[in-house]
């Protein structure tokens, strides 16, 4: 399932992100999974523009450590965030199986999050929404309910903010 | 030190306001009157064009004058403006006497201007003045009422409603005359639209008459705005539509129909709407007036012109770029294929192929580029309207030298230039140009000159500001940057570098703050603002004789000429036009001063810096490399780098992302393998460590 994704799951972000914003009142949401360190992650799929395979990253002198570097993309030069520092876990060498997710950004505020693996598309209802299991959770805002886990829906704005 | 003016006091000031306004009226009032006399000289008909210009000036006048107790001169303005009022409408015709009266109006009322504020002198004037309206009343006892009539056009009412009497008489006045009427509808940005507008009327004045100018409602974008100029001519719509081929606004011409000779004014239900006026066919075999010329031409659009939005050209730009990429690999495969004897032949082919596209791909990068290309001149008529307006504002006698406006640039840079170097003439005409008492005292003429002067060289273009005026006071701009602390009583700067001063940030030679100049907004900003576009600012001055401010600019921003370097495993590009030279890396002439390196380049200390270690890149920070001479300005600084890979034409971008801006990187460019390489900052590079260690303690 992860490795036959990007192509559909580029054609699903760009056509969620170009109908605006997805309702968001009883209906369902949805949101991209991914993991990073093993443990899902996720975000609302009107962020993504585009997920690309892992190419040449170029280092960027003088930046936070959480910045990986800067990708090239068609004609735009981009940021790679590294989701794995900025969460806190230990980096593992990078693998054909990462993909960076290219967010949607302001007019030069476009980043890649650089994630481990792309599981699936989640559709959640507000039901199957809950509060982080503690208090003091950075980046977690919230839990969607799954079969068998959590997963753990990320706050892009404070991702990004690395002031 | 600069002599301050004389505080006048608000009255007198006004007074002399006044004086100097309307002796600029009155003396375009008898130039007119000249003009007017010549034709009737002639025989010829007099020019409306010059009618209706001395009727404004009369009501300008009279206003003016009303507005300043000058009752007596608004009384003869009154009465000029109503005679001019009915030559204009073809209710009064001109003869000798009635020129003369005007000419003597002209001068009584320059003479009087000459005596406002002597109470006695004025007093005998007023008498001469009434005595001329009498003389005025007199020759103007007949006039002959021109009965209204009907239109031979067919004019949209909205349009006719919106004409006012004169506009009407005109009309009317030029269909009798067998002129062909045309709707000239021209669409212009609304930010520039005055000077477009003006060159189109100017175009149509050549060759016939504006009638009216109408702002039209139309389909045009938000930013910008459409005039249907209603014009009559002698020429064929051929002719006009060569005539108004002015370049980049789009517009469209149509010839009125004129079949409806007899139809009352105005003609509600059988006018057509001014869209439908601005697409019909030529109704040149309609009749009724004669259409010289007109038989077969068609009403196409008369400009071959498409406006663009820039950053389509930039998404051109990008799908150029990545066609090269896409090039790059072609070329691999090529000769792979080359190489490879059972293959070889083929892949000769197709080596050939792939140089013919690399060569078309340059001129299609070449072409996309020149499309971005404007004149300067949009910029520079913005200063010629400011300066003009300086000059009225502050009486300061400034003449503002233009040349090169033809000097093209990116449209993008072109816009970007417009504060800094507005900035930059707003200095001059403020602090630089003396008043006119102490440029005669100084021996120099009284009227100050700005010249401004842009010429290309290679890829860069050259912008210098030159003014005649006192000069930059060096021993102060070094108390002011004692004063800030930049400097300290014992530093030991050159003049060159003292000037060089005036670049920092809250350092301003002037003690006064004029609004023309505003607060704060110094020459850092206008250095900061072109470093941004990748330029360089400059200034030199002599005192008394002037000073020069020289801006460098690079033509383009979407391409540059970079070098390569490799530091480590790490890529970076250097735009070429701040290189000066590159130098092997020789150990035998590095020298070291407070730990730190420099090289004696003929006789001058060059500081150097490694860029593994600027950018912590790690690595080993001896041993063998390249110097990268880089200048900003006069500031230099040679960059160790280990290696040099050619040069390249590249795309610079700006770095997206959640980390706003990195000191020392300008942005990034996509290589032929799909990565990205960083291009350097140089003038951050150069500034952190020429200009912060010079000027430390």
């Amino acid at each position: 399932m992860t490795e036959a994704l990007p192509e559909s799951w580029d054609a699903l972000a760009r056509a969620a992100a170009s109908s605006g914003t997805v309702e968001q009142t009883d209906l369902a949401r949805e949101f991209l999974c991914f993991t990073v360190d093993g443990d899902p992650y996720a975000i609302p799929v009107e962020r993504i523009r585009e997920i690309v395979r892992l190419k040449t990253i170029t280092d960027v002198p003088r930046v936070p450590p959480e910045i990986l570097g800067v990708i090239s993309l068609r004609g735009e030069v981009v940021q790679v965030l590294d989701l794995r520092l900025r969460l806190g876990v230990q980096a593992s060498e990078l693998t054909r199986t990462h993909r960076i997710v290219v967010l949607h950004g302001d007019e030069g505020e476009v980043t890649g999050l650089l994630v481990d693996t792309v599981r699936e598309v989640l559709r959640a209802d507000e039901s199957d929404i809950q509060p982080p299991a503690t208090g003091d959770s950075d980046f977690v805002t919230a839990l969607c309910a799954r079969d068998t886990e959590f997963v753990g829906l990320l706050n892009l704005e404070r991702v990004l903010d690395l002031g | 030190m600069a002599a301050r003016r004389k505080r006048r006091t608000a009255a007198d000031k006004a007074q002399a306001e006044f004086v100097s306004e309307a002796e600029e009226i009155l003396e375009r009032m008898r130039n007119d009157f000249g003009a007017l006399a010549e034709a009737m000289g002639n025989g010829q008909v007099a020019d409306p064009e010059t009618v209706n210009s001395l009727f404004r000036s009369a009501h300008s006048l009279k206003g003016l004058s009303g507005m300043f107790g000058q009752e007596a001169m608004s009384e003869l303005a009154h009465h000029l403006e109503d005679i001019l009022d009915r030559l204009r409408m073809g209710r009064a015709t001109l003869d000798p006497e009635g020129l003369a009266l005007f000419d003597e109006s002209v001068t009584v009322s320059i003479a009087a201007l000459e005596k406002v504020g002597d109470d006695d002198a004025s007093a005998a004037l007023v008498e001469s003045i009434a005595d001329i309206i009498g003389r005025i009343e007199q020759w103007n006892e007949a006039p002959t009422e021109v009965e209204a009539q009907g239109f031979a056009v067919d004019l949209p009412e909205s349009m006719l409603r919106a004409l006012t009497e004169y506009e009407e008489h005109r009309l009317r006045a030029n269909i009798e005359q067998g002129r062909g009427i045309y709707l000239v509808d021209a669409t212009f940005e609304i930010a520039a639209f005055e000077e477009g507008l003006q060159e189109v009327q100017s175009a149509i004045r050549e060759v016939g008459e504006v009638l009216s100018t109408l702002p039209s409602p139309s389909g045009a974008l938000a930013s910008e705005i459409r005039f249907s100029l209603l014009t009559a001519t002698e020429l064929g719509p051929a002719a006009v539509l060569q005539r108004l081929e002015l370049g980049d606004d789009a517009m469209t011409v149509a010839r009125l129909p004129d079949d409806h000779v007899d139809s009352p004014v105005p003609s509600a239900s059988t006018g057509p709407s001014a869209d439908e006026v601005g697409t019909q066919e030529t109704a040149a075999e309609t009749g009724g007036v004669a259409t010289p010329a007109a038989a077969d031409e068609t009403l196409k659009s008369i400009s071959d012109t498409v406006r663009v939005d820039i950053r389509k050209l930039d998404e051109l730009m990008n799908l150029v770029g990545e066609l090269a990429v896409q090039r790059g690999a072609l070329n691999q495969i090529a000769t792979r294929l080359a190489q490879d004897p059972a293959t070889s032949r083929v892949g000769q082919e197709l080596v050939k192929v792939q140089k013919t596209l690399e060569r078309k791909l340059q001129e299609l990068q070449s072409s996309v580029l020149d499309v971005r290309m404007v004149p300067l001149r949009q910029v520079f008529d913005k200063l010629t309207r400011v300066v003009r307006r300086l000059r009225l504002d502050q009486q300061k006698e400034v003449r503002l030298d233009v040349r090169g406006a033809d000097t093209e640039l990116d449209k993008l840079i072109v816009e970007e230039l417009v504060d800094p170097l507005m900035h930059v003439v707003r200095n001059a005409f403020d602090h630089a140009i003396e008043p006119a008492d102490e440029r005669e005292a100084a021996g120099k003429s009284a009227e100050g000159c700005i010249q401004i002067v842009a010429s290309q060289r290679g890829n860069d273009v050259l912008i210098s500001v030159t003014d005649d005026g006192r000069g930059i006071d060096v021993e102060k701009v070094r108390e002011r940057a004692i004063a800030a602390g930049l400097v300290t009583d014992s530093t030991e700067l050159t003049r060159k570098e003292t000037l060089d001063l005036i670049f920092h940030p809250g350092l301003s030679t002037c003690d006064e703050v004029t609004e023309t100049s505003g607060r704060g907004v110094g020459m850092d900003v206008v250095r900061a603002n072109i470093g941004a576009l990748g330029g360089m600012v400059d200034v030199a001055s002599e005192p008394g004789v002037g000073s020069t401010i020289t801006i460098v600019l690079p033509i383009t921003l979407a391409i540059i000429q970079a070098l390569l370097v490799g530091v480590g495993s790490h890529r970076f590009a250097i735009p070429l036009n701040s290189i000066r030279e590159t130098l092997l890396l020789e150990p035998e002439h590095l020298q070291r001063t407070e730990g730190r390196e420099m090289l004696n380049l003929r006789g001058e200390a060059l500081p150097l810096r490694r860029l593994s270690e600027e950018f912590q890149l790690g690595g080993p920070t001896d041993g063998k490399g390249y110097v990268v001479v880089l200048a900003v300005g006069d500031a230099r600084l040679g960059l160790i780098v280990d290696a040099l890979n050619g040069q390249q034409d590249t795309v610079i971008k700006a770095i997206q992302g959640p980390v706003a801006a990195v000191r020392g990187i300008a942005g990034a460019t996509e290589m032929g393998d799909g990565g990205a390489v960083l291009v350097l900052d140089v003038s951050a590079l150069v500034e952190d460590v020429v200009r912060k260690g010079e000027f430390r303690d």
